[in-house]
């Protein structure tokens, strides 16, 4: 089945990640597996192109199939192997619910807020950073409400989703004692298995950067 | 009460995150369910009753008893699931089917996003915000996107859309292709897109639901007539 799938992927992505982290919660490992350059604008050569005519990772195949999109490759993948290994969905109707709540706010967190610009103001630097802590802040009084995941009791879609996305940010600086809640959702998450083995290779052995730490 | 009945939607007319909700809403057979038309015009996305529900203060704000889903790709999602055994069935079983469904709603955000960061550039991008090169890097991009959806269309017929029958990709991208009619776009240009337009527009559950009004469209009805 694994040996059926490709996905290529970029280090640092949190949507190449998402994928990563569901290929493995779902017992398939062993796919194969490609990593791509970004700063070498390997996510525009001919391989992903191929797969991809957006020219983005993750490009991701499953035999003829494909899906790019990291939700829904995600969705995918837990609907065609809900018989293996970890379920994704909970079953508690309130948990599933704010499953779907916060998996699909996690694109306000990543897309509209982060994702830098070379024309950017001053003005708008300033609104979107303002915006940016007003994001995270929200995410930190989910903490405060529920867990210990994001949907509540269970590891669902909605960490396979966000987490990388939080990761993210405490890898650019975020200050554990501004947000001790997602801090203390960080540290449960990283040491669980699929997400340590998947941990973006360029993370490993080089310090984060501090461009957040002031939020 | 029904199922319906324990369902409340807060909407905006004109938005397509809001329209794809109440075509699932009709799709599933849930017709019925409490709902309240706010104007965007008037701020109302940022009300109290709103802010209560959905802190965001956005629409679509949807409740299922104490289950809160804003989300629209979301709650489509929560209500097929949760509905799966009433209505249509909007998400195919063919793995293949499925996946393009996925891939394509999934694109279809992107889509809406591109196609509003043109059209309404001037009300997003504050006046000393504004820059051509911004501009015109948002009509090329625009542009680039709707030749994709034109061949992803190349063979649009009656239940041949964009996932074989009728599904949650359409659900999502209708909205955005009635949007873009509807804001100037050209059919001669776009004839798959028009087709595809055509083909569904008298769909019981879109038809029920049509916006009574466009955002803006006093201002905005030829935005898209050039590209």
């Amino acid at each position: 089945m694994a040996k059926d799938m490709t996905l290529l992927w970029g280090p640092g992505s949190p949507p190449c990640w998402r994928v990563m982290i569901a290929l493995e919660e779902k017992g398939l490992q062993g796919y194969n597996s490609k990593q791509l350059s970004f700063e070498k604008g390997e996510h525009k050569g001919k391989d992903v192109l191929a797969i991809n005519p957006r020219g983005q990772l993750p490009a991701f195949k499953h035999g003829n199939i494909t899906l790019n999109e990291s939700y829904g490759a995600c969705i995918y993948l837990e609907e065609q192997f809900k018989g293996q290994g970890n379920k994704l969905t909970p079953e508690n109707k309130a948990e599933l619910a704010l499953m779907y709540q916060r998996m699909f706010e996690g694109q306000s967190l990543f897309y509209d807020r982060f994702v830098p610009e070379g024309e950017r103001h001053d003005s708008a630097k300033q609104r979107f950073a303002g915006q940016l802590k007003d994001e995270i802040k929200l995410w930190e009084g989910y903490m405060q409400a529920t867990g210990p995941y994001l949907a509540g009791k269970s590891f669902s879609l909605a960490d396979v989703i966000v987490f990388p996305v939080i990761a993210f940010l405490f890898r650019f600086g975020l200050n554990e004692e501004h947000f001790p809640k997602l801090a203390a959702y960080h540290n449960t998450v990283k040491d669980r298995p699929s997400v340590k083995n998947t941990w973006p290779p360029n993370w490993k052995d080089t310090p984060g950067m501090d461009a957040l730490k002031n939020l | 009460l029904t199922m319906a009945q324990s369902m409340y939607l807060l909407w905006g007319s004109g938005s397509p995150p809001c329209w794809r909700l109440m075509i699932t809403l009709e799709e599933k057979k849930l017709q019925g369910y409490q709902q309240k038309l706010l104007s965007f015009e008037k701020m109302e996305h940022k009300s109290k009753e709103v802010l209560e529900i959905n802190p965001r203060g956005q629409l679509p704000t949807f409740k299922h008893g104490e289950n809160i889903i804003n989300e629209s790709v979301g709650a489509c999602l929560y209500l097929e699931n949760q509905f799966k055994s009433q209505g249509n069935k909007l998400i195919p079983d063919s793995p293949a089917e499925q996946a393009l469904m996925y891939q394509r709603m999934m694109e279809g955000l992107s889509f809406l996003e591109k196609m509003e960061s043109f059209a309404f550039y001037d009300f997003f991008i504050p006046e000393g915000e504004r820059l051509d090169s911004a501009l015109k890097r948002n009509k090329d991009n625009l542009v680039t996107e709707l030749k994709l959806w034109e061949s992803y269309l190349e063979n649009v017929a009656a239940d041949r859309y964009l996932a074989g029958g009728f599904s949650l990709a359409d659900v999502v991208v209708f909205p955005n292709v009635a949007f873009a009619f509807a804001y100037g776009l050209s059919p001669e240009r776009y004839p798959k897109l028009a087709k595809y337009y055509n083909l569904l527009k008298d769909r019981p559950s879109i038809k029920a639901t049509w916006p009574p009004k466009w955002f803006l469209i006093e201002l905005k009805s030829e935005c898209l007539k050039d590209i």
